[in-house]
C-alpha cells in the first residue's frame, strides 16, 4: 500500500484499537484503501469487522489509533469527512411508519439536501421504485438491505463502506448487488465491503484484508491471490512421475496424496508436463487444473495454528 | 428537497402518538371546563364553591385555569411521553446510527431533535389550549356571561402572550428532563417513568418540607416544581380560586417563589439537563442493537 503524495488514500487506519474492559475487540488495525479500489474486509463472525467499521465511521471511540478519510483525521474532521461517505451498517433499520421514499428523503436531508429526482433515481437503481410508497414495516429483510444501499448511494459519495450488505438478499439481489459494486468501482468509487460470502468478495474486490480475533492477519491483492493455481494428476507410475516432475524447473513443488500428485505449476504448463512424462514412458490417467480460491486462502490463514 | 428540521418533523408528525396525546389533552380541557366548571356551577349557582367553579370555565378566567392544568399535564403527559418515545425509538430502530454516519454532528443531531420536539409540542399544546378556550367561550355563553377581556384584573392581548410564555417555561424543564433521561438511558420507560416519578416525588418532598416548616420549608424552594407553580400562579386573574386539574396545592402566590427568580432557576435546571445530555451523548459509543 503505497500512496502518492498528491492523493492520500481514501481510507487509512493507523493502529486502530478498541478495548471493552478486558476484551480486545480490535487490535492495531493498520490498512489503507486507495481511490477507485474495491476492498474486501473478511473475517469469521465476531472477528472485529463491525467494530472496525464503527470506529472508522466515528460511532465508537477508539482506545488507540486513528482513522483518516480523504486525508482528513476523523478525530478533528469527522462530520465533513462523513459527508463524502455512504454507509450500509449491519442491523441498521429505518423509520417503520414511513414509506421507503420518505425514509430516503430523510436520509437526503441529513446528507445535506438531495433533489427528489435523485431519490427516485436511487430507488430505481436498487429496484424499489414499485414499493417506494409502501411503509418500511412491510419490507422484507432483503428489501431493507436494498433500501440501505439506496440510502448509501443517495448523495453520490466518493467512498462506500458496506457492512454485510447482502444479508437477507436473494440470489438475484446478490448478483445485482455484485454487478453494482463492480460498476461503482469502475466508475472511480472506492468501496470498503465486509462480508462472509467469499465467492462474492472474490468476484467483486480488488484487494482483501482478513481479520481474526481483532487482528489483521493477511492483506493481499485478489489478482495475486488467484494467480497460479495447481494441477492434480494421476499417472501410470507414480514414483517415476514424481521424479520427472521434480526435475522440471517451472514446477515449484509436488505433493503426493496416495496416487494423486498435486503439482504447484501454472495451468498453461499442463501440455509440457504431459510431454515430459510421456518422454520418460509415464502416461497420464487424469489431469485436472485446480483454481486458487479466496476460500482456500481464507481458510488457510484463519485456521493457521488451530490444528496445533 | 427537505432540510434537517423538516426531516425531524416528518419523523414525528407521521406517528400516531402525538395525536393520541393531543386527544388526551383535549379530553383534560373538556373535563376541566365542563365537569369541574360549567356543570358544577350549574348544579347550584348559589352553593359555597360555585364561585370557584364559575371562575374555572368563564372567559377570560379560564385562560389561567387552562394554562395551569396544561402546564402540569402538558409536562407530564404530552411532552414527557412524546419526547421520551421520540428519543429512545431512534436507538431501538437503529436509526441514530443512520443519522450519525451521514455526517450530522452529534451536537447537531441533539439540537435539531430538541428544536423539532419544541415546535411540535408547542403546536399541539397551543391547539389543545385553543380547543379548551373554545369550550370556555361556549360554556360562558351558555351561562349568559359576557365574553370579554374587560373584567377586573383581566389581561390584555400581550399579557395573554406573557401568560402562555410563563406556562411554556414551566413545561420546558420537564421536557428536557425527559429528553435527558431517555437519551442517557436509551429507554422510553425510563424517560416517561423518570419524569412522572420526579414530578410525584418532588410534590411529596415539597409537601413534607413545607409541613416541617422553618429551614426545611426554605429548602423546598430549590425544587423545580415550586418555581413552575410560582410562574403559573403569576398568571392568575384576580384573587379568587378555581378548580385546576393540576395535582398541586392552590398556594397563595405570596408564599410561592417570585416568578422572575423562578424563570432564572428554571433556566438553570434546563442548562443542567442539557449539559448532562450533551456530555453523555457526545462521548457515547453507539453500537448495534443498543
Amino acid at each position: 500500500m503505497i500512496s502518492s503524495a498528491a492523493s492520500p488514500p481514501v481510507l487509512r487506519t493507523t493502529g486502530l484499537t478498541k478495548r471493552y474492559g478486558k476484551r480486545l475487540a480490535l487490535c492495531d488495525l493498520t490498512l489503507a484503501v486507495e481511490r477507485g479500489r474495491v476492498y474486501g474486509f473478511l473475517g469469521p463472525n465476531g472477528s472485529g469487522k463491525t467494530t472496525a467499521i464503527s470506529l472508522i465511521l466515528g460511532l465508537l471511540s477508539s482506545t488507540a489509533g486513528h482513522t483518516e478519510l480523504f486525508g482528513l483525521d476523523t478525530r478533528a474532521h469527522l462530520a465533513p469527512a462523513l459527508k463524502r461517505v455512504g454507509a450500509v451498517l449491519e442491523g441498521v433499520d429505518f423509520y417503520p411508519h414511513l414509506s421507503g421514499r420518505d425514509n430516503m428523503r430523510i436520509c437526503g436531508a441529513i446528507s445535506g439536501g438531495v433533489e427528489e429526482s435523485r431519490v427516485e433515481e436511487v430507488l430505481e437503481t436498487v429496484g424499489l421504485s414499485g414499493r417506494a410508497r409502501d411503509k418500511v414495516r412491510g419490507y422484507s429483510m432483503g428489501m431493507r438491505q436494498r433500501l440501505a444501499l439506496a440510502g448509501a448511494l443517495l448523495h453520490d459519495p466518493e467512498l462506500l463502506i458496506l457492512d454485510e450488505p447482502t444479508n437477507g438478499m436473494d440470489p438475484a439481489g446478490m448478483r445485482e448487488f455484485r454487478d453494482l459494486i463492480r460498476e461503482l468501482g469502475r466508475g472511480g468509487k472506492t468501496v470498503f465491503v465486509s462480508s462472509h460470502l467469499l465467492n462474492e468478495v472474490q468476484q467483486m474486490c480488488d484487494e482483501v484484508g482478513i481479520v481474526k480475533e481483532g487482528r489483521l492477519i493477511a492483506q493481499r491483492s485478489v489478482t495475486d491471490l488467484l494467480e497460479g493455481g495447481r494441477l492434480e494428476l494421476r499417472a501410470t507410475d507414480t514414483e517415476a512421475a514424481l521424479d520427472v516432475l521434480r526435475s522440471l524447473d517451472f514446477v515449484h513443488g509436488v505433493t503426493r496424496e496416495g496416487d494423486l500428485l498435486v503439482v504447484d505449476a501454472r495451468h498453461d504448463r499442463a501440455a509440457e508436463i504431459s510431454r515430459a512424462l510421456a518422454g520418460r514412458g509415464v502416461y497420464l490417467h487424469e489431469l485436472h487444473p485446480q483454481e486458487n480460491t479466496l476460500e482456500d486462502f481464507f481458510l488457510e490463514v484463519t485456521t493457521e495454528g488451530e490444528a496445533a | 428537497m427537505i432540510n434537517v428540521l423538516e426531516a425531524e418533523l416528518l419523523k414525528v408528525r407521521t406517528r400516531w402518538m402525538p395525536y393520541v396525546l393531543f386527544l388526551m389533552m383535549v379530553g383534560g380541557a373538556a373535563v376541566n371546563m365542563w365537569l369541574a366548571g360549567y356543570l358544577e356551577w350549574k348544579q347550584d349557582p348559589s352553593a359555597e364553591f360555585s364561585g370557584q367553579a364559575y371562575r374555572t370555565f368563564v372567559f377570560p378566567y379560564s385562560i389561567a385555569v387552562l394554562l395551569d392544568s396544561g402546564q402540569f399535564w402538558g409536562s407530564a403527559i404530552f411532552v414527557g411521553i412524546l419526547t421520551s418515545s421520540c428519543v429512545s425509538t431512534e436507538y431501538n430502530w437503529g436509526t441514530v446510527r443512520q443519522v450519525l454516519v451521514r455526517g450530522q454532528s452529534r451536537a447537531g443531531y441533539l439540537a435539531v431533535k430538541i428544536a423539532a420536539l419544541a415546535i411540535l409540542c408547542a403546536a399541539f399544546l397551543l391547539a389543545a389550549l385553543a380547543v379548551g378556550l373554545f369550550f370556555s367561550v361556549w360554556a360562558t355563553s351558555l351561562a349568559d356571561a359576557p365574553i370579554t377581556l374587560d373584567v377586573r384584573d383581566g389581561p390584555s392581548l400581550p399579557e395573554i402572550g406573557l401568560m402562555i410564555f410563563r406556562a411554556a417555561l414551566g413545561i420546558l424543564p420537564y421536557g428536557l428532563l425527559a429528553f435527558m433521561l431517555s437519551t442517557v438511558g436509551r429507554s422510553t420507560a425510563l424517560g416517561i417513568g423518570g419524569t412522572f416519578g420526579y414530578i410525584i416525588a418532588e410534590g411529596i418532598g415539597v409537601a413534607i418540607l413545607q409541613g416541617i416548616g422553618g429551614l426545611a420549608a426554605d429548602l423546598s424552594d430549590v425544587a423545580l416544581g415550586r418555581h413552575a407553580a410560582g410562574l403559573v400562579a403569576a398568571n392568575r386573574i384576580g384573587s379568587g380560586e378555581y378548580n385546576s386539574m393540576a395535582f398541586r396545592e392552590f398556594a397563595d402566590p405570596a408564599k410561592l417563589p417570585d416568578p422572575n427568580v423562578g424563570a432564572l432557576v428554571i433556566l438553570l435546571y434546563c442548562l443542567v439537563f442539557l449539559a448532562i445530555t450533551f456530555t453523555v451523548f457526545l462521548r457515547r459509543d453507539i453500537r448495534v442493537h443498543q
